[in-house]
């Protein structure tokens, strides 16, 4: 059983973006007040862009004894704005918890797509990543909205934990997550937006229960249903202009979502594609860019 | 022929035996290559696939990405489910007439093949199963996190033979498994890249109409683990190639023939210097993994030039 005084956060992240970081951050700070504290990904099949989930435990009083993912969160913290309405972010958040978002969206507008019993902060913290530190990776960045809405860690501690992982690049770091603790946005009531229930991917598929004895899957290539499109950071676009519909981009497109249209040129299946920029790196005619998404 | 597969690749067909939506990382090369080899397997194909990298991409239970019959094997048992499933087919054919000629394939990633799975493979070879086993060789064990197999090359860092003050990274040479293969006389043992499609499955649809065990060693790019941007996944499937690094030939019955015999290669530093797994390498290291790499692409030229000899 969980003791009452442990505060229990879980990260939303993609691949590749921190998430991880941030939790050993956050553990490692508490740590250094004195605290027990623990940090942990969740291993999932999924790959580099894909959502991933980490988790805290802190407490000022005991050790901590339990070892498995957070299910009943007292705060959320959410990297990636389009994780919103991908994913059920407030999944188990506990009345009175707190749900910090990175978004360029303004809170009032935030706020209409939940409903429940918690706080809400937000910060933009995609573009203190990209003024500060010149990348789009937030997982520095959004400590300082944790520090700011929640007060589990003290920037001071941080601040340390920053000059041992990153050395020389732990001032920038420290600089986006004052620049987030300053500018981050508090909803002073607790949200009560629409009665809207989203229903997610993940809900709609079959139970493992329900799955016929051996595992068997009869349902072939039913990861189509799958959308791994919203991993990418970027799309291709193409300009037929310059295409002689020679294929070559469809052949190594590693999610096999490339197809010629009736008009013979080329394009991609935006489900599927998952920005790698293969198709505009192979294309020997240069009639495909990349476009970052907005 | 590989100046066709750029001009043609609408010679291919445009059936798929695994579907969109699969789960590995943006600009993966070795599920482009497990696509290329499963259009030239085609639909009468029973698939045995160790555990690894395309096994947990290609089915997050309760999906499923492919549309052949497949089954999950563990790390060390790949071959000998194969082996089982080719023996219930001839029983199947033995004592209930059935007729049709399917062709059973068991696959894996590098430790799977090289490592864990090395035992049931050698088994299956030396028994003389019809089958074909495709290693997809990405240089470490990416599915769990980037540690070093026995196919990691020499310099190369991973988690487990990380490279810092004290080691250079892997400071061992990659385990030839081609040889290895052909070691027990089987009649066809290819090597193959995941940038090179039309090369894929020409020795894929040889080793079909092979009666008895085929291997075929395809070197896949993983951007992830090799630390390399996921555009540059072809680029470096070829400049492997285009460096000698991983020659490309095929043994049959014993007979060496280099598919892409280039008049000259390119520097190792070409290949090496794009990857974040070799970003520590100093000249002198450089040096040596270029004499190692000509001493091996020799070896293989004077193979198939004894070959042609004869
Ligand atoms: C006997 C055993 N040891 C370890 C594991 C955990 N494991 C699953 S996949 C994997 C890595 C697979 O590496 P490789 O065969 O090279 O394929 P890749 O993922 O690189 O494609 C490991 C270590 C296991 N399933 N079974
Ligand atoms: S590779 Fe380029 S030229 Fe060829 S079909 Fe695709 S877009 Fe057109
Ligand atoms: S960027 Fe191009 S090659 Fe990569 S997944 Fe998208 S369409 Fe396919
Ligand atoms: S780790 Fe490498 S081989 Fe595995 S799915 Fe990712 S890119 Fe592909």
């Amino acid at each position: 059983m969980k003791r009452e005084d442990t505060i229990e956060i879980r990260w939303h992240g993609r691949g590749g973006q921190g998430a991880v970081t941030s939790a050993e951050l956050t553990a490692l700070s508490a740590i250094h007040e004195n605290k027990f504290a623990q940090a942990f990904p969740s291993f999932g099949p999924e790959r580099r862009g894909a959502p991933v989930l980490a988790f805290n435990r802190i407490s000022a009083e005991h050790a901590i004894r339990v070892r498995s993912s957070v299910i009943k969160p007292d705060i959320v913290v959410v990297l990636d704005p389009g994780l919103v309405t991908l994913i059920n972010v407030v999944d188990g958040l506990k009345p009175g918890g707190w749900l910090i978002v990175n978004s360029t969206r303004s809170i009032d507008d935030l706020q209409s797509e939940f409903s429940g019993d918690w706080k809400l902060a937000v910060v933009d913290a995609s573009s203190i990543a990209r003024e500060l530190l010149r990348v789009n990776i937030v997982n520095t960045t959004m400590l300082g909205a944790l520090i700011k809405t929640t007060g589990v860690i003290k920037i001071d501690s941080l601040k340390e934990q920053l000059e041992v992982k990153f050395g020389a690049r732990a001032k920038a770091n420290l600089e986006a997550c004052r620049k987030a603790f300053d500018t981050t946005v508090i909803s002073s009531i607790t949200t009560g937006g629409q009665k809207k229930v989203r229903t997610f991917a993940v809900e709609n598929l079959a139970k493992w229960s329900e799955l016929p004895v051996g595992c068997v899957v009869t349902d072939v290539g039913n990861t189509k249903q799958f959308c791994t499109g919203d991993w990418k950071a970027q799309h291709p676009v193409w300009n037929d202009s310059k295409c002689i519909k020679c294929g070559i981009c469809s052949l190594f497109c590693p999610e096999f979502c490339i197809s010629q249209q009736k008009d013979g040129y080329f394009r991609a299946n935006e489900f599927y594609c998952k920005g790698c920029g293969i198709c505009a790196q192979e294309c020997w005619t240069q009639s495909i860019t990349m476009v970052e998404e907005a | 022929m590989e100046t066709l597969s750029i001009y043609a690749p609408k010679l291919i067909t445009n059936r798929e035996y695994i579907a969109s939506g699969h789960r590995a990382c943006s600009g993966c090369g070795e599920v482009l290559a497990m696509r290329y080899v499963c259009k030239a397997l085609g639909r009468n194909t029973i698939i045995s696939n160790a555990t690894g990298c395309m096994e947990i991409i290609s089915t997050p239970l309760p999906q499923t990405a492919w549309e052949v019959p497949w089954i999950h094997t563990l790390f060390e048992n790949a071959s000998a489910v194969a082996s089982g499933i080719e023996c219930g087919l001839k029983a199947l054919k033995r004592k209930h007439g059935y007729t049709k000629e399917v062709k059973v394939v068991a696959m894996g990633g590098d430790g799977a093949t090289a490592d864990i799975g090395l035992q049931s493979l050698s088994g299956a070879m030396e028994r003389g199963h019809d089958f074909i086993y495709v290693c997809y060789d990405n240089e470490a064990y990416m599915n769990t996190g980037i540690q070093r197999s026995s196919e990691t090359p020499f310099g190369a860092s991973t988690t487990t033979a990380p490279a810092g003050k004290a080691s250079m990274g892997q400071h061992t040479w990659k385990k030839n498994m081609a040889a290895i293969a052909a070691a027990h006389e089987i009649q066809y043992v290819a090597t193959s890249c995941s940038s090179y499609p039309f090369d894929i499955m020409t020795k894929v649809e040889k080793a079909i109409k092979i009666k008895g065990p085929s291997y075929i060693h395809i070197l896949s790019v993983c951007p992830t683990g090799w630390r390399c941007p996921s555009n540059s996944t072809i680029k470096m499937g070829r400049l492997a190639v285009e460096t000698g690094i991983f020659p490309m030939y095929e043994i049959e019955n014993g007979k060496y023939t280099l598919n892409i015999d280039l008049p000259k290669l390119r520097p190792v530093e070409d290949y090496l210097k794009l990857q974040g797994r070799f970003r520590h390498l100093d000249k002198d290291n450089t040096a040596e993994i270029q004499e190692k790499v000509l001493e091996e692409y020799n070896k293989v030229k004077r193979l198939a030039a004894g070959n042609k000899a004869k």
